[in-house]
């Protein structure tokens, strides 16, 4: 038994080295670099072949294999402990409970819907639904849109009813939304049915319940034969749509000039069922809207033959339905502009 | 307005029905109750008591013994109230009874002398609040010791019916017409009034009306020998349950019968009506006139009054004067029952700020014919208070009013059109129901086969019926609305019209939302005060639109761009926090609005029909064709008076502002690093072309002198825009907005250190822009 040769107990201690290395390296990334060091191109074991011809020729063949046998020892730890690197952080990743929902947030933002708008969009899609225009119509108005076509003379109470603004060019500002009925009436040949929403003006001191700008809803439908029978249906239908609700309705006679027979729509009050409660001041109905057939002036002024064709209107107040809706206690924070108040929506 | 059940109950006969159910029938078939008041209840154990004497309290100054009458037995009880005399008659509430006030009273000593009961007022009672003495129980014939309830009017409900739920209802403004309501709806006959008098020979004065249109109707009469002391204890309660405070007999009288008949009256002394003599006329130049409630008013040519052969006696319609009031010695007095024009009462009243029970009335246009029957009634109420008062007129009745000269109105029409209105058929709805439920409103009904003739009562006629839908609301409210059946409208079947500038502010309010601005909806009023403060203006030739009215001094005018009212949401935003980001530096807000603003050129929409804008005087005739009376002429002065509206064009206008840390100049005067306003102008800039991508619209060029703006756009050069800023120009070349920074010098004036960049523009100009660029084939 001859001595080992000296090349042989290099690559033997060699091989010791590199286990312990490998069994040393705690990371992907050192035992990676590891890798490159001990196999890669210029790494140090394809290294030890350049020193061929310092062996002994005899020798030459066992040392390539010797070599060899590294090369392919040190790569299969490598891969061992690549796996159990590999198997301890998967295990880490699945039993990580440092995660802390409370703290810190994706810089995400979602901007905000005007609460006026939500409801408003939510009942243009109900009325188009059903075969509404949805339409538009000015917030300067002339004395003749806003009083004269609706059957409101010069003298007539309701001219100060709803006290209005006056412009230094003699028109107004809208007091209803109804000063789009007569325009629609010229806008589109009968039969016809719309809505047309949006800003109305009122001079009047405000409060928690009172606003100078308000919005409004009017619905107005021109058809033939119309009744107080449709318009009973007409409304059941359309506000249990927009209260998301099966609502009982009731007429009672109110009184507004453009319309004749005119109603107050009261619904059953839902906090009480109708018992009478505070919410409804013991009455077990909600005065809602005003409603009624189109007086036959009105169909004249949008040029219309009363005797050919009639039609219902209504007018819903969109702020109210807002305040309803999310519980706002005071009208004024829709117009307020405060984004502490619109953010939430 | 307060109706009295027991009141009511005079005319019709109402037993069987209970006023408390009643209430809300009343409310879906005539007009809407608020409120149902119970009155004068829990007083059963009070009983009548006749004051025999008088005498001191041994132990107290302001207590008097009172030894009272009741009926077979006497009583000594301790009285403080100041009016206590021998002689008088009042509420007697025995010992252990407690009062609807609230008060139990004992059988107690007060002051060392036993004191086994209590003298009443009104307010012990929960009467009223009337406490200044005990209620005399004048006219109650009872013999003493007679239940209270059962000696005079007590235990009623009172129904406080919603007063605009009747404007258009001038016969409900009187007890008579709610009467005869009621009487309809539980098909009873209506009581008449016995109107019957016996009047003296003529009257000793000369009366004119020099103003027919403001008064259609005067009737007077002069009534000798009255006594003015305080009416009897029914009438004096059923005035203070209804809301009028009792002052005599006269006064009290023409109180009542207005509350009856719906007329107001008013009853002049007859000494200071100086020369005998009543005209009714126009104010004069510089009159006056002091009124009954002590102001001195200056009148005007367009009021009426009331003269006597020296000046102005009363508003008519509205107040008497101080000159001719009834005192506590008038023997003689003229009563004045009239009709007035509710036009002339109703600009007075508000042009003075006085509005009375009586021009309240006047307003809602009274039927003529009452005058006579109110005048009636009082001179009958006044002889029954006051037997020994003679009528020593006739009475007069002047003005152009008679009711021969005003035939009752006729509206012809058919059952089925009725019927068809309210979606009923003859089954439901029979010929004789129909017949009999507008007799029961006292209109004439004349019927050939399905074709009628309908009568108006005169008392329906001033205002209030007039067409065949009038009298579709009278058969729809008693037959009941909720008796007819809910029928779905048979629609064709057509897409729905949406304007494409609609559809537009859809799409960009959600985008921008989903890009995360805030939406705002702001008034259409500028602040003159924010604008003051940040020195925000327009270039000096650029009007805004003038509200002649403001409802507050900042609210002078319209906007007519967004930018103003936005940044100042913005600004208050970047004090506030917003969306549960402290207000601290680099705090970076965004908020929209899409909204119009208002420009006073003149549109090419003038808020007419097009047909009396642009048609010819056939097509004119041919829309007025079926219009007559103030509804022909109101159309006639539009077509010649009306004026182009202003531009309303809908904008979008868009702020991002971001707070910067304090400097040591103070809030005021930090300036930003240009990165920063780069950085913002970036984000308004990506925002608009994200916006934009998603609209399918070619993106804006940014130009930093833009070619011809459309005529929605946004003012080119208002105070707040700063030179770093680009016009916004679509691919055809049309300017519709701009983006630029804040102006430096509006921005040092903010309340915080800031920076803010903004974006306004047309809606409709973008709406126009084209979605690709041309390609060269």
């Amino acid at each position: 038994m001859s001595e080992l040769p000296d090349w042989q107990i290099e690559i033997d201690q060699g091989a010791g080295r590199w286990q312990a290395d490998v069994e040393g390296a705690e990371t992907l990334e050192a035992l990676r670099s590891l890798e490159v060091r001990a196999l890669g191109k210029a790494g140090e074991i394809p290294a030890l072949m350049k020193r061929i011809p310092q062996i002994p020729p005899l020798d030459r063949k066992a040392f390539g294999q010797a070599v060899n046998t590294l090369q392919a020892r040190v790569a299969a730890a490598i891969e061992l402990r690549r796996q159990v690197l590999v198997d301890g952080l998967i295990a880490a990743e699945l039993t990580d409970a440092t995660f802390d929902p409370t703290v810190g947030a994706l810089p995400l933002k979602l901007g905000h819907p005007h609460p006026l708008s939500t409801v408003q969009a939510d009942i243009e899609a109900i009325f188009s639904s059903m075969g509404f225009h949805v339409l538009d119509y000015p917030e300067i108005e002339s004395e003749f849109d806003n009083f004269e076509a609706l059957n409101i003379p010069g003298w007539h109470p309701a001219r100060e009813m709803q006290d209005t603004f006056w412009l230094d060019s003699g028109h107004l500002l809208r007091t209803h939304t109804s000063a789009g009925q007569v325009r629609a009436m010229h806008e589109f040949p009968a039969p016809f049915r719309a809505i047309f929403p949006g800003k109305v003006f009122r001079y009047e001191a405000t409060d928690a319940s009172h606003e100078h700008t308000f919005h409004q809803v009017e619905g107005l439908m021109i058809d033939r034969k119309v009744s107080v029978g449709h318009l009973l249906d007409s409304m059941r239908t359309l506000l249990s749509a927009i209260l998301q609700r099966q609502v009982e309705i009731r007429l009672r006679p109110g009184y507004f000039p453009f319309v004749e027979p005119g109603f107050e729509l009261d619904i059953r009050c839902q906090v009480c069922a109708g018992e009478g409660c505070s919410a409804c001041k013991r009455r077990g109905w909600l005065e809602l809207l005003p409603c009624g057939l189109v007086h036959p002036n009105v169909l004249r002024a949008g040029g219309l033959d009363p005797t050919q064709w009639q039609g219902w209107a209504f007018g819903l107040g969109l702020s109210r339905l807002v305040m309803m809706r999310y519980g706002v206690p005071d009208v004024r924070l829709l117009m307020g502009g405060d984004l502490r108040f619109l953010s939430q929506f | 307005m307060l109706v009295s059940w027991r009141w009511l109950s005079q005319f019709v006969d109402t037993r069987g029905v209970d006023p408390l159910q009643f209430a809300g029938k009343f409310t879906t078939t005539v007009a809407e109750i608020d409120d149902v008041v119970q009155w004068g209840f829990g007083l059963r154990d009070v009983l009548v008591a006749d004051v025999l004497a008088v005498t001191p309290h041994p132990n107290a100054d302001k207590l008097r013994l009172a030894t009272v009458d009741l009926g077979g037995r006497t009583v000594q009880v301790v009285c403080g109230a100041p009016d206590l005399r021998v002689g008088l008659r009042v509420p007697f509430v025995p010992p252990g009874v407690t009062l609807p006030s609230g008060i139990t009273v004992r059988d107690g000593e007060v002051r060392g002398v036993a004191s086994p009961g209590m003298l009443a007022s009104e307010k012990d009672l929960g009467l009223s609040d009337e406490n200044a003495g005990l209620l005399a129980l004048d006219g109650c014939d009872a013999p003493a010791g007679t239940p209270l309830h059962e000696a005079i009017e007590l235990e009623d409900v009172l129904y406080d019916v919603d007063n605009k739920a009747i404007t258009h209802r001038p016969d409900l403004w009187g007890l008579y017409g709610v009467a005869r309501e009621v009487a309809a709806m539980l098909d009873k006959p209506l009581k008449l009034f016995d109107l019957s008098l016996t009047l003296g020979a003529q009257l000793p004065l000369a009366i004119r009306v020099d103003a027919p249109d403001a008064c259609p109707r005067y009737v007077c009469a002069r009534v000798a020998n009255v006594v003015v002391q305080p009416a009897p204890v029914n009438a004096r309660l059923l005035l203070r349950r209804l809301g009028t405070r009792p002052i005599s007999n006269l006064v009290d009288a023409t109180n009542l019968v207005m509350l009856e008949t719906g007329n107001p009256l008013h009853a002049f002394d007859a000494r200071f009506l100086r020369g005998n003599a009543i005209t009714v006329r126009r104010a004069q130049p510089h009159e006056t006139l002091t009124t009954l409630d002590g102001q001195l008013r200056h009148l005007q040519a367009h009021d009426c009054v009331i003269c006597d052969a020296e000046g102005p006696v009363a508003l008519a319609g509205i107040m008497g004067g101080a000159n001719s009031e009834i005192r506590p010695d008038t023997t003689e007095v003229v009563l004045e029952a009239a009709n007035f024009d509710a036009p002339t009462i109703r600009r007075t009243a508000m042009r003075l700020g006085l509005r009375s029970e009586s021009s309240a009335r006047f307003e809602k246009s009274l039927d003529p014919v009452l005058a006579d029957v109110a005048a009636r009634r009082f001179l009958k109420l006044c002889q029954t208070w006051n037997p020994q008062a003679k009528i020593v007129s006739h009475l007069a009745d002047i003005g152009p009013f008679t009711p021969e000269a005003k035939p009752l109105s006729v509206i012809r029409t058919t059952a089925s059109y009725l019927r068809e209105r309210l979606g009923v058929t003859a089954a439901e709805l029979s010929d004789a129901w129909l017949d009999a439920c507008l007799t029961r409103l006292e209109f004439q009904v004349a019927r050939a086969g399905d074709a009628l003739a309908v009568t108006i009562p005169s008392f329906r006629a001033t205002k209030d019926v007039k067409i065949a839908e009038d009298l579709i609301e009278e058969l729809g409210r008693h037959y009941g609305y909720d008796n007819i059946r809910s029928e779905a409208p048979q629609v064709a079947a057509r897409p729905p019209h949406t304007p494409p500038l609609k559809l537009l502010e859809r799409q960009v309010r959600n985008t921008l939302v989903h890009a995360g601005l805030t939406e705002q909806v702001l008034y259409g009023f500028d602040n003159e005060d924010a604008r003051a403060r940040l020195g925000l203006h327009e270039p000096a030739e650029l009007t805004r639109v003038a509200v002649r009215n403001p409802i507050a001094s900042a609210h002078t005018h319209m906007r007519r761009n967004l930018l103003p009212n936005l940044l100042a949401v913005a600004e208050a935003g970047l004090v506030q926090g917003d969306d549960g980001q402290p207000a601290r530096k680099g705090l970076n807000i965004g908020v929209f609005e899409i909204g119009r603003v208002f420009v006073p050129e003149r549109s090419d929409d003038r808020g007419l029909p097009p047909v009396l804008g642009n048609g010819t005087e056939a097509d004119v005739a041919a829309y007025t064709a079926g219009m007559e009376g103030e509804m022909l002429r109101g159309v006639l002065d539009a077509r010649l008076g009306t004026q182009p509206l202003p531009l309303q064009p809908v904008r979008l206008g868009l702020v991002f502002a971001e707070r910067l840390g304090g400097g040591a100049e103070g809030a005021k005067l930090v300036f930003p690093a240009p990165e920063v306003t780069h950085r913002l102008l970036q984000q308004a800039i990506a925002t608009l072309q994200h916006l934009l991508k998603w609209l399918g619209k070619v993106p804006l060029a940014l130009e930093t002198a833009g070619p011809a703006a459309s005529a929605g756009a946004p003012d080119a050069q208002p105070s707040w825009r700063s030179q770093l800023g680009f016009d916004l120009v679509t691919a055809d070349g049309e300017t519709v907005g701009y983006v630029a920074a804040l102006h430096p010098r509006v921005r040092i004036a903010l309340d915080q250190p800031a920076q803010a960049v903004f974006l306004e523009l047309d809606l409709a100009g973008l709406e126009r822009a084209p979605a690709f660029k041309r390609v060269n084939r």
